[in-house]
């Protein structure tokens, strides 16, 4: 016990830094705001009135749903991958800048800095996650008081997820330059191919849904977890699941842990 | 009042009779000798009769406990880094509340001679303990036992001065009141008070050197690790940190190990060590060092090609310095005026130089301590960084 106290006293101060510097970056701040305002406003409020359901000339899946309000857990989901992926490159910051050293001759375990840094990445992300939902009515959503608990609890366990999963991503690059590059070529395929902004019928069969799409995309679709997560996030907020929504859990919850502890095998080399 | 008989016979009491005024520590009655001056004052000592004979009762804070032992020992450690041998078979000791100084040139294994120590990285081979624990085996004690300053700034600039020190004491565990009182202690030390709330990006060179030296001593450490840590700072701020650091080694007996290739900085050390390729090649004080090494030289730069090699072939052992320079070793004043009586009127330039350090390392290399190119890739990789700050 007597050892443990300083070491959670530790961890408050490498996550208290994260923070700080989180709230302290205004471009950070602003592309947070803004991403979805755009997503939203332009392309859901654009998209919604051709949102019906109608493939080859004929009703065959028909949603209780507006577009804005089916995107709408999507764009939370888009926004904590930015935010947490983009975490990496405060770890890369530290690498290039010594401050890294500090921390690796203090006496905190690894696992503790490291614990410390991605809670302080998640909390931004989540908080990023929770600025959308205040667009909630705009976009026809109606909220519970549960359920924005359960929504933000659930948005901290992927933002967790995403953070370790940046971590890994820094051990991997060498730039802040190459890391700017490589995040958009992660986050946007990995976004779009999560049937994120395009529905699949959950009434159908796979014969039935190749016939509406092409077989290819319906297998990146089914290969991404970030389907999965952003199918879990719809359950809660608007009561509409293509997939048994333990499947996100679970995979959100592999994802906390497995990516953590890849993350501690790259960090601080 | 402690009763005589009180004591338990445990690990760690002494009881040294024949000293006029032992102090209780803890468990351990010790002389007064063994503790430096400073450390015994009002709010931390108690007197007390002890057995007829008046005592004090030094309740000592934990951070001071001492243990028996130098404060760095090494024992033929190596250390390969890519391939190239970075360090071969150093052995060193470093004692108690001494200021020892590692000198050499860069590239000499000094950095990673002080990453080992500070348990950035495992040796390859040896024995090294810090504090009196093996670095691999009690890296956290040796971690906590121990305060470090690097060779580059590593600061968060881009938070205020208060908030990188109060950084620092959460992530060494130090409580919130006395995170409090150790950050208002060492921020009155290097004088920065005034720049509590201030960015650090937008303090100096010597302000961020400063603000490191206060944060390393924060958490009131046994050894103080410096490496190069006036690189780049001019002659006062220089002259200010070492008369910090010099009271801190009286009032509380810390440790200071220094890497430099500055000759000037090393002078008041009480030990030095030159290292040259991962080797160490002398160690002693700065007196014995010159006294035992030391030779007097003659720095000259001849008139014409035709001379210089004139003088190299009068004088093979002298050594080429530059290009252009040579250092002659000069014996007595009869040598001098021989070789003036013979090279007097072929020459350029002519400076002679006493038993020096700078001279130690001379006549042990073959070479000068600092060539003239690490001003200047130094300032290159300063501008390097500061272009690639976002």
């Amino acid at each position: 016990m007597s050892s443990f106290l300083p070491i959670l006293r530790g961890i408050h101060g490498v996550w208290l830094r994260e923070i700080m510097r989180a709230t302290r970056d205004k471009g950070q701040l602003l592309g947070g705001v803004s991403r979805p305002l755009i997503w939203l406003l332009i392309l859901g409020v654009g998209l919604n009135p051709y949102f019906r359901g109608e493939v080859f000339g004929e009703v065959r899946l028909v949603l209780p749903y507006s577009y804005l309000q089916f995107l709408f857990p999507a764009v939370i989901v888009l926004n904590i991958m930015y935010t947490s992926i983009q975490f990496a490159v405060s770890v890369i910051w530290d690498r290039e800048f010594g401050f890294l050293r500090e921390i690796l001759v203090s006496p905190m375990p690894r696992w503790a800095v490291l614990l410390g840094k991605v809670l302080g990445g998640a909390t931004a992300a989540t908080g990023h996650g929770t600025l959308v939902l205040i667009l909630a009515r705009f976009a026809d959503v109606t909220l519970t008081a549960p359920q924005v608990a359960q929504a933000i609890a659930y948005m901290f366990a992927l933002s967790f997820a995403l953070t370790c999963f940046g971590v890994v991503l820094a051990g991997k690059v060498r730039s802040f330059e190459g890391f700017g590059v490589f995040s958009n070529t992660v986050i946007l395929p990995l976004y779009f191919a999560s049937s994120s902004v395009f529905p699949l019928d959950p009434s159908l069969t796979r014969t039935q849904l190749v016939a509406s799409y092409p077989e290819w995309l319906i297998m990146l679709i089914y290969a991404n977890p970030i389907t999965y997560a952003v199918d879990a996030l719809r359950g809660i907020l608007i009561n509409f699941n293509q997939f048994p929504p333990h499947i996100g859990f679970g995979l959100v919850g592999i994802g906390m842990i497995g990516f953590f502890l890849w993350a501690l095998r790259s960090f601080g080399r | 009042m402690i009763p005589a008989a009180g004591f338990p016979n445990r690990q760690g009491l002494h009881f040294t009779r024949a000293s006029p005024r032992p102090y209780i520590c803890g468990l351990s009655l010790r002389p007064p000798e063994e503790y430096g001056r400073g450390e015994v004052n009002q709010t931390n000592c108690q007197e007390a009769d002890f057995a007829g004979r008046s005592i004090s009762l030094l309740i000592q804070p934990h951070e001071t406990a001492e243990r028996a032992g130098p404060a760095v020992r090494v024992e033929h450690l190596s250390l390969k880094y890519g391939g190239q041998v970075a360090l071969d078979d150093v052995s060193l000791s470093v004692g108690r509340g001494s200021s020892f100084a590692l000198l050499g040139p860069n590239g000499a294994g000094k950095t990673s001679l002080i990453s080992v120590l500070a348990t950035l990285r495992d040796a390859d081979k040896g024995l090294v303990e810090v504090a009196g624990h093996d670095v691999c085996r009690a890296s956290r004690q040796v971690r906590l036992s121990i305060g470090m300053v690097f060779q580059d700034p590593s600061l968060d600039d881009r938070l205020s001065a208060e908030e990188n020190l109060d950084f620092h004491g959460r992530v060494y565990g130090i409580p919130g009141r006395l995170r409090a009182e150790a950050i208002d202690r060492v921020l009155d030390l290097v004088e920065l008070t005034g720049w509590r709330e201030a960015i650090v990006r937008s303090f100096s060179g010597g302000m961020k050197r400063r603000l490191e030296i206060a944060r390393a001593l924060m958490h009131k450490p046994q050894i103080l690790f410096l490496d190069e840590p006036t690189v780049g700072l001019d002659a006062q701020t220089r002259a200010r940190i070492w008369a910090y650091l010099n009271r801190q080694r009286r009032e509380r007996g810390l440790t200071l190990l220094t890497t430099t290739h500055y000759i000037e900085e090393v002078e008041d050390a009480d030990r030095i060590c030159i290292i040259d390729k991962g080797r160490i090649i002398a160690e002693g004080t700065p007196g014995q060092l010159k006294r035992e090494l030391g030779q007097s030289f003659l720095h000259v730069v001849a008139a014409t090609p035709a001379d210089h090699a004139a003088l190299l072939a009068a004088y093979p052992d002298s050594h080429a310095v530059s290009p252009e320079a040579l250092a002659i070793p000069a014996g007595d004043e009869d040598f001098v005026a021989g070789f003036l009586a013979r090279f007097g009127n072929r020459l350029r330039e002519m400076r002679f130089e006493g038993p020096t350090l700078e001279g130690v390392f001379l006549s042990l290399t073959g070479r000068v301590l600092r060539d003239r190119t690490d001003g200047e890739r130094e300032a290159q990789r300063n501008a390097g960084r500061r272009a690639g700050r976002r």
